[in-house]
């Protein structure tokens, strides 16, 4: 589905390049489920923003679905991630001035979908994610798994091929952590594929693969 | 979609609540501002449009050689109108006009007779409806002028004179030399405020004719100037040089030695070309400052917003990552901003509509309130609502659209070197316009002031000035010996025309000049005593000034006519005749304090010889019961012309009415200063309540490591502070250089004080600083050990 070659990605500090991404090569199927597991700061995040077209590489190659995204304007990466792509933050990031009726909805309306259509989607989500009665609180209302939930659920609605998830239970206990990983499984099981950072052993052990990032390489395990 | 985005701005709105009553109640503020001011320039630049053919009627005029001086011409014999009509296939249709000059007496005839004094009365074709778009209530336009003596009156002087009654075949009494009866044939609306033509008495030339006072305005029958405004409907617009030729070739025919040049003036123009209405002087200004202060509060608006676009970075990075698009983001805010001026407007609007008849009452600018739903106004409305929508949003919308989603996720406050300075910028633009307007604001009162204390040469002061009607008649020296034994009454003196209202030209020669024009006023010999006008060169011999052939001139006629220092014995010839120069008066202001003293040429007379119609000015001492004075005055005045009623006028107000426009500028500058404060203001205090919300932690830290109040108050005022001495010193030049030039324009100027620019600097610093200290106080006591928990 997807092929990084030989990605470098840098930042420059005192006229000495660090590195944050260093040679890393990683190739994803259709309907894997890949745990990124690695210390703070190993590039966990600065992967997935990557792979998300949200941030730019400075050396390499980035093939999505033999797409050259490397070799493509800003605008029609952002297309292709809008088309494709599900984002789920550690950190929720619902927009507080909306319910979380609206905020599921949000990214149909930037599809300019039809309305009837969009109440049918956002119906659905909500019913199969159980948030029917939530659907007009605000996050603030809200526990930090069912916002999490709310996340996932806005993620999944425009139908992603593939959903990246940047630590989706770091804030959450462990309860809480399980149910979404469940339900992570469930999507990849019919055929979602998805790209997580996680620092945690157990929550890594729900993907079909595990690799180790450490100072923006690929460990070999 | 725009539906969410309204609905997002509405929850924002509420949630902010202090930012929003900043930004609304700036934006009404500015807004209704500009309203009331577009309001009236838009009523100023309307008039005389709603005539249906307005841009197809053109008024005659005219200019003449008189010596070395150029006579504008706006009046023309009877015959004029008639000739064009007939002689240029372009004209349709010409009316001819003449307003009496004077107040007419007019009377009614039942019950208890009534008089009053009526200033707009004129006599016209019987065309008149038809040539204009007046629009008769009562009465058949074609038929009401017809029979001579016919009247007809506007609605307002319908109930002054008949209350409830139906005014039609009433009667009404003119009085002029005799007394004439009119029938009331018509009533017409009354003339909206945008009408350069006031329709309050009208009757026809016929009449005129009839009337024998009228006579010598028909003395002349060839084409030529005389006192007729001459009115023409052309049946297309681009013949009007056709016509002005035609013009110029009857008056060669009329006299071919007439040097006389014609041209026709469009009538939409006929009121803000007037050289007669000062109040127009500064209309180009108005919506320059009318722009300036809806622009302070769209800064307002854009600086408190992008002010809080920290806020409101999460929200962008997580819509751009949920599929937005930068014209997503950007279309968001421009709703949002539409949002905003959709309320203010509206608050201004009805601010505005409310406020309208206070405001231009408090200018005495009279505006029929019905204009406010005018096309012209409408569109000027509909204009300033998108300008401010599209100014407003522009901004924000640039800079949150511009977010990229994954440093904002990343870095919780990055170097906002870019848009501080932006804030900057606005803060200290925002001050500097409010102390322009400060500092111009107080010299176009001291200029005020010093016109109105100068030294004019004269002592206008506990004079009041009464207008002898003909109707006084031979009764105004018993008039005056009665006046004049009041104990409130120090002394009288006469002139011919009153003073500052205009004055008689002659062309006067010397040995040394050709004919020069010389303005000249016939006062009795009390005039200069009364008046407190010092000699430079006394009459030998008071018995001198009041014989024949004798005149008095000023010193600037000296330089003008050449004369020897001191002319005393010197001849000057006056229309013909050569004039004994007996005495020269110190130069005073006998006219418009806009240009230096002309020369001035005095003839008096005695007392007791001078007749006819003129201008008491009564001198009075005891100033306590000013109120008694007046009503024994006006009775006995009410003894001797029965007929005009009494009227007067102190000298002072009539001075002082010669800063009409300047006084207008004056009261509009106060409104404006006082709005750009209170707008500036609430900027500031929208900006520093925001610095402390965003500095709380810091001072939190400060203060636990010992900081005092006033250390952290002065950390987080200082800035601010700076940037308003920074506006102050900035605005000093300007304003010194735009005060400078408008002096320029008067003859008698007031110095420019540095100590105004002192206190204007002085007075916005300290602005700022109540403002601001009063957040960062507030900020400054809150428990630190509170504020670093919330973190």
């Amino acid at each position: 589905m997807l092929k990084l070659n030989h990605i470098y990605k840098w930042v420059k500090s005192g006229g000495r390049r660090i590195f944050l991404l260093n040679d890393l090569s990683l190739n994803v199927e259709q309907g894997e489920f890949l745990s990124i597991m690695g210390p703070s700061g190993s590039g966990k995040s600065t992967l997935l923003n990557v792979i998300a077209m949200l941030d730019d590489f400075d050396e390499g190659e980035y093939y999505f679905e033999d797409e050259a995204i490397h070799n493509l304007k800003s605008k029609k990466r952002t297309d292709i991630f809008n088309q494709n792509i599900g984002f789920i933050f550690q950190a929720y990031h619902l927009l507080d001035d909306l319910t979380v009726y609206e905020n599921i909805e949000t990214p149909l309306l930037y599809k300019k979908v039809k309305s009837s259509e969009r109440k049918a989607l956002v119906a659905d989500i909500l019913d199969r994610f159980n948030i029917v009665g939530k659907k007009d609180l605000f996050p603030h209302q809200l526990s930090g798994g069912q916002q999490q939930l709310v996340g996932i659920a806005r993620a999944l609605i425009i139908k992603p091929k593939l959903i990246l998830a940047d630590e989706p239970t770091g804030n959450l206990n462990s309860k809480q952590s399980d149910e979404i990983m469940q339900l992570f499984k469930e999507l990849n099981q019919e055929g979602v594929t998805i790209i997580q950072a996680s620092h945690s052993e157990s929550n890594a052990a729900y993907g079909s693969r595990i690799i180790n990032l450490l100072d923006g390489s690929v460990q070999k395990s | 979609m725009i539906r969410n985005y309204i609905k997002i701005a509405f929850r924002n709105l509420r949630r902010n609540k202090l930012y929003s009553f900043i930004n609304i109640g700036g934006l009404s503020l500015g807004l209704s501002a500009c309203i009331l001011i577009m309001f009236y320039v838009s009523h100023e630049y309307s008039y005389d449009k709603f005539h249906a053919d307005s841009e197809r009627i053109y008024q005659l005029e005219g200019k003449a050689e008189f010596g070395d001086q150029t006579i504008f011409m706006q009046n023309f014999s009877p015959v004029v109108a008639g000739d064009l009509v007939e002689k240029s296939p372009s004209v349709e249709a010409g009316l001819r006009i003449n307003s009496e000059y004077k107040p007419v007496i007019v009377k009614t005839t039942e019950g208890t007779p009534q008089s009053y004094s009526e200033s707009n009365f004129f006599y016209t074709d019987e065309n008149f409806f038809n040539f204009f778009s007046f629009n008769l209530i009562q009465g058949n336009k074609e038929m009401v002028l017809k029979r001579p003596f016919s009247l007809v009156i506007s609605e307002e002087i319908s109930k002054k004179y008949f209350g409830k009654r139906d005014p039609i075949g009433q009667k009404l009494e003119i009085i002029k030399d005799s007394t004439y009866q009119f029938q009331i044939t018509g009533v017409v609306e009354n003339s909206p405020s945008n009408s350069s033509i006031k329709t309050e008495f009208i009757t026809s030339i016929a009449t005129m004719e009839k009337m024998k006072e009228n006579e010598r305005n028909f003395s002349s029958q060839i084409f030529q100037g005389g006192s007729f405004a001459t009115f023409l409907k052309l049946d297309n617009i681009e013949n009007v040089a056709s016509v002005s030729e035609t013009a110029q070739k009857l008056s060669k025919q009329a006299s071919t030695q007439s040097k006389d040049e014609y041209l026709l003036a469009p009538l939409e123009d006929k009121h803000l070309k007037s050289k007669f209405d000062s109040g127009i002087k500064y209309l180009e200004l108005f919506p320059l400052i009318a722009l300036f202060i809806l622009l302070l509060a769209l800064i307002n608006y854009m600086s408190l917003t992008t002010a809080r676009s920290d806020s409101r970075a999460k929200e962008v990075a997580v819509r751009k990552v949920n599929g937005a698009n930068r014209k997503n983001i950007a279309l968001q805010f421009y709703a949002e901003s539409a949002l905003y001026v959709s309320i203010s407007f509206i608050i201004a609007g009805i601010l505005s509509y409310s406020l309208e008849k206070r405001f231009f009452n408090s200018l005495n600018i009279e505006i029929d309130g019905g204009f406010f739903f005018h096309p012209i106004f409408l569109i000027i409305l509909g204009a300033i609502y998108v300008v401010s929508i599209l100014l407003a949003g522009i901004y924000p919308s640039f800079v949150m659209s511009s977010f990229n989603p994954i440093e904002n996720f990343r870095k919780k406050s990055q170097g906002k070197f870019g848009r501080n300075l932006i804030r900057k910028t606005c803060t200290t633009v925002q001050f500097t316009v409010a102390v322009v307007l400060i500092i111009g604001g107080i010299i176009i009162k001291q200029q005020m002031d010093y016109l109105k204390t100068l030294n004019t040469g004269l002592d206008r002061s506990e004079i009041l000035i009464l207008p002898l009607q003909k109707s006084m008649g031979n009764n105004s020296q018993a008039f005056r010996n009665e006046i004049e034994k009041n104990p409130g009454v120090e002394n009288t003196a006469i002139s011919n025309n009153q003073i500052y209202d205009g004055y008689d030209i002659f062309y006067a020669s010397t040995e040394k000049t050709e004919s020069l024009a010389l303005p000249l006023m016939q006062v009795d010999n009390r005039f200069l005593n009364v008046l407190d006008v010092k000699w430079r060169f006394k009459p030998a011999n008071e018995e001198l000034i009041t014989a024949g052939k004798k005149i008095i001139i000023n010193e600037t006629a000296i330089e003008k006519f050449k004369l020897s220092q001191d002319p005393r014995g010197e001849f000057i010839e006056l229309a013909g005749s050569p004039q004994e120069i007996v005495g020269v008066v110190k130069d005073f202001n006998y006219a418009s304090l806009e240009n230096p003293i002309d020369a001035l040429g005095l003839k008096v007379s005695k007392r007791d010889q001078f007749s006819g119609t003129g201008f008491l000015y009564i001198k009075y001492g005891n100033t306590e019961n000013l109120q008694g004075l007046i009503s024994s005055l006006a009775d006995s005045y009410n003894k001797y012309d029965s007929e005009t009623p009494f009227d007067y006028q102190f000298m002072d107000d009539k001075f002082n009415a010669l800063f009409k426009s300047e006084e207008r500028l004056s009261r509009m500058f106060s409104f404006f200063i006082i709005l750009t404060i209170i707008i500036a203001g609430l900027g500031l205090l929208g900006l520093a309540t925001f610095t402390a919300q965003r500095r709380v932690k810091e001072i939190g830290v400060r203060k636990v490591l010992g900081a005092s109040v006033l250390e952290i108050t002065t950390l987080l005022s200082k800035d601010f502070i700076k940037l308003t001495a920074l506006a102050v010193l900035i605005a000093s030049p300007v304003a010194w250089y735009l005060a400078n030039k408008w002096l320029q324009d008067f003859a008698y100027q007031t110095e420019i004080e540095w100590q105004v620019f002192l206190l204007s600097g002085v007075f916005a610093v300290s602005l700022a600083l109540v403002i601001v200290c009063f957040q960062a106080i507030k900020a400054a006591i809150a428990n630190p050990v509170k504020n670093l928990r919330t973190e």
